[in-house]
């Protein structure tokens, strides 16, 4: 399919939109899914339209409020300005200006990162979602409005208008992005548009106040003030985690216990606390494990240390910086000699990698992903494992945290060839992942009828290749997806749901840490139950 | 001597804002970790599928190792052949490497060109006659000057085409992007014209060269005249040297800070070591930051803001 003519410069034309998906626009999908192949992302309802920006596509992340006058426009583009500038200064953005300036001046343009790009090629090669589009529309602004002589060399080096529909159509084509940063791995120069979003993502939070609200203000800012983003404060959370340690027992025929504060145990396990509430098996399952291979661990029941999250990785380096502080300072408290991260591939990231250059002295608390552990419990025979329980077709989602981004990429891989004798590889796989869709954010962000656009566009790359791991098996044969990852797996939910894969293919998901106890002999229920799903 | 004076000038350029983009690189904060893998000095095995230390239990405990060979093993097809491209955009490939190549050829041209001038400089003579180094430096010269013209006009011919006619490219180009391969075409073919016509042992060349090397001076025998094809061509191949630094044409030698500051650099914030000492530094910084969220005052540093919490989760 053909690109659209859309160029940058055409980002503050006062167009209805830039971009629209027509029925038939998007790659087909396989049998028995053809009547997904007209589907378009239902619009928004006039009323719901009125008030709030929505010129850029089909769908709405943020919902930017309207200027009510062109003093208020005016506000906004110098606080743009002002913003910009900001990321370009030591002071402020001493944590990226780096990265950000070398791939800010060294693109050459030559598109090589488009074909990597999951959104861009499964919505149909919509110009507007071209990795490359938003960079180059921010280096533009750069280039005429903060560097001198702007003015003059945008006439050679590419012009572009700065008026509220441009700052507008920016702000949400950030969320455009799931910052999966396949684009970068293949940049013939390294250059990283993924980066680039992220600092834009940063631009409208730490300047505009503007983000998307499931990740600021029901995310980072509730964390931090209740305890988790779930909204869960400590005394939920022990309920429920109580309620989990009853069900495990049950399905274990044996006593398990789920550890709150015990201090200086070895390990804090830091769960997203995502999982307490969609998949409490999670947290069971890692309790078992741990128990019966003799570990040593504790949850925390303080407010932010049960929940692992920090949305701040995404869009506000300051809310990332108090969380994953938080984070370390309850570790500190609890005397742990290491932090465990749990099945969440943004929290492996934001804590292990982005935050270990926040946490120094007593706060650098060792941190370490169950990825590891779990495969060193599974190879040391410490479990009893019967892999014939899993004899169900299995393959495995790479969440892009964990692997391109972390590099933890075999011991999830030697766990399954050891419990799951029918697991296969995605297409492509490891470092070469596909994001679920939900990357960066979009897993839980659902305002509008931003949800349908992920399941129809950012999601449609990975469900083609579920579809493909199992294309040789009989629709039905129960399947199971492996992703160990919470949003990961909330992506996943949605698009089995949403496309009825489960009725159609048989096709179900969960995490490791299921698989592995439903391996597991002497368990007198078996964890996973297909039927029951 | 003015075509001289515009030489040193440029090359007074190249030097200058090459050694600014690079202290500015090493003098810029330490930036929080944003690697992506394969990191290439893992082992062979990690660094095949993408694995990092972080793969090992208690990994901080452990000794880290770099293997700088399979950073070297990685980088010499990625630079020379542009492997790279050849994987995610082979059309591109086809026109993109005849002009990298071309360009590691002109460099290759002009260090020959160089050693030459300074023999000649000693009282040698860069000739099929000479000693074996001297007929060596003479016969790779006509080589490597060869593979660079042809090369370079046939893949800027190439670049220019697709940027002109594929609206992937088209639409985000702009006249910089136009005006920087008009003007390496217009040098090799001028180039390519000095040499099939005027210079075809680079005799004219190499006694520039040896010009600059002595001020002025001329290599015996030498009439000191390079023609007009030749002086066209010092005149462009002079103002590229200056122009490239200013512009996205230095990831040819930025590319460097890309993969080893950024996107392998993985190293662990140890406690005590230097980079915590930097952190420590960077936590000093006193951010402006307007959202009320942040908190900022441009009084509280990033170490006070963190610590303290947001108004909004209070």
């Amino acid at each position: 399919m053909k690109a659209q003519a859309i160029k940058p410069s055409d980002i503050s034309k006062p167009l209805r939109y830039l971009s629209h998906i027509e029925p038939g626009d998007l790659p087909p999908l396989p049998p028995p899914y053809e009547d997904f192949n007209q589907k378009v992302i239902t619009p928004l309802k006039e009323e719901k339209m009125a008030n709030i920006e929505t010129s850029l596509d089909d769908t709405v992340a943020i919902g930017i409020p309207k200027p009510k006058n062109k003093e208020e426009e005016e506000k906004y583009i110098r606080a743009f300005l002002s913003g910009l500038g900001k990321l370009f200064e030591k002071e402020n953005n001493w944590g990226f200006l780096q990265p950000l300036l070398l791939s800010m001046e060294h693109c050459a343009k030559c598109q090589t990162c488009s074909e990597s790009c999951p959104v861009f090629e499964a919505s149909g090669r919509k110009e507007i979602y071209r990795p490359n589009f938003r960079s180059e529309v921010l280096r533009r602004i750069y280039r005429k409005y903060i560097k001198p002589f702007g003015k003059l060399s945008a006439k050679l080096t590419g012009d572009i208008d700065l008026n509220w529909t441009t700052i507008a159509r920016l702000a949400e084509l950030a969320y455009r992005c799931t910052l999966c940063r396949r684009c970068a791995s293949v940049c013939p120069i390294g250059v990283d548009n993924g980066l680039i979003t992220h600092e834009i993502r940063k631009l409208f939070s730490q300047e505009l106040g503007i983000a998307p609200k499931e990740i600021h203000d029901k995310g980072t800012v509730q964390q931090l003030k209740v305890g988790s983003s779930t909204g869960m404060n400590p005394m939920a959370v022990k309920d429920s985690v109580e309620f989990i340690e009853e069900e495990m027992t049950d399905l274990a025929g044996f006593k398990v216990e789920i550890p709150w504060d015990k201090e200086g145990a070895e390990i804090l396990l830091l769960h997203n606390a995502g999982e307490v509430l969609s998949w409490p098996e999670n947290v069971g399952a890692f309790a078992i494990i741990l128990q019966v291979a003799g570990i040593s661990w504790t949850l925390s029941s303080e407010s932010v240390g049960y929940d692992g999250v920090n949305y701040g990785v995404w869009y506000d380096d300051v809310q990332l910086a108090r969380v994953a502080v938080k984070h370390a300072e309850i570790a500190k408290k609890l005397k742990v000699k290491k932090i465990l991260i749990g099945e969440c591939g943004h929290a492996h990231k934001a804590l292990m990698v982005i935050a270990d250059r926040v946490l120094t002295g007593d706060l650098n608390v060792p941190r370490e992903s169950a990825m590891v552990l779990l495969d060193d419990i599974v190879q040391s025979g410490k479990l009893k494992l019967d892999p014939s329980r899993n004899n169900f077709p299995v393959t495995l989602h790479d969440p892009c945290n964990l692997v391109r981004l972390l590099g933890i990429v075999e011991p999830q891989r030697r766990i399954l060839r050891r419990i799951a004798p029918k697991f296969r590889e995605m297409t492509p796989h490891g470092v070469e992942n596909y994001c679920c869709g939900g990357g960066s954010g979009f897993a839980i962000m659902s305002s509008y009828n931003f949800a349908e656009w992920r399941t129809l566009v950012s999601s449609r790359k990975k469900f083609l290749q579920i579809l493909d791991a199992f294309k040789d098996e009989p629709l039905e044969i129960p399947k199971y997806v492996c992703a160990p990852c919470s949003n990961c797996k909330g992506s996943i939910r949605d698009i089995l749901d949403y496309y009825r894969a489960k009725e159609r293919s048989h096709i179900h998901y969960g995490g490791l840490v299921e698989l592995i106890v439903n391996a597991m002999e002497g368990m007198k229920k078996p964890m996973i139950k297909f039927d029951e799903k | 001597m003015g075509l001289y004076s515009l030489t040193y000038l440029c090359c007074a350029v190249f030097v200058i804002a090459f050694a600014t983009r690079i202290y500015r690189q090493f003098t810029l904060p330490v930036h929080l970790r944003w690697e992506l893998y394969p990191v290439k000095h893992e082992s062979s095995e990690k660094a095949n599928y993408g694995g990092s230390y972080m793969e090992e239990l208690n990994w901080w405990e452990k000794k880290r190792r770099r293997y700088f060979w399979n950073e070297i093993k990685y980088m010499i097809p990625e630079i020379l052949f542009l492997r790279g491209v050849w994987n995610e955009n082979r059309r591109l490939w086809w026109v993109s490497f005849p002009f990298h190549f071309a360009l590691y050829m002109l460099i290759g041209t002009l260090v020959l060109l160089f050693f030459g001038a300074i023999f000649m400089v000693f009282g040698g003579t860069v000739s099929t006659g000479s000693s074996v180094i001297l007929s060596l430096i003479y016969y790779l010269t006509i080589l490597c000057g060869f593979l660079a013209l042809t090369l370079g006009a046939l893949g800027t011919a190439g670049l220019l085409y697709r940027r002109f006619f594929d609206p992937e490219l088209k639409n985000y180009s702009s006249l910089a992007d136009y005006f920087n391969l008009f003007i390496f075409l217009i040098f090799f073919i001028f180039g390519l014209f000095a040499w099939l016509f005027t210079d075809l042992d680079f005799a004219g060349a190499r006694a520039y060269l040896y010009g600059l090397l002595t001020l002025g001076g001329q290599p015996e025998g030498h009439t000191g005249s390079q023609g007009f094809l030749g002086q066209i061509s010092i005149v462009i191949a002079s103002f590229l040297i200056g122009y490239i630094p200013l512009t996205h044409m230095s990831h040819m030698f930025m590319k460097y800070f890309i993969y080893h500051s950024v996107r392998w650099e993985d190293s662990p914030n140890l406690k005590g070591s230097k980079i915590e000492t930097a952190i420590l530094e960077n936590l000093g910084f006193k951010p402006t930051w307007a959202s009320a969220h942040i908190g900022a005052d441009g009084k509280k540093s990033w170490a006070e803001i963190t610590t303290s919490g947001s108004k909004e989760a209070k």
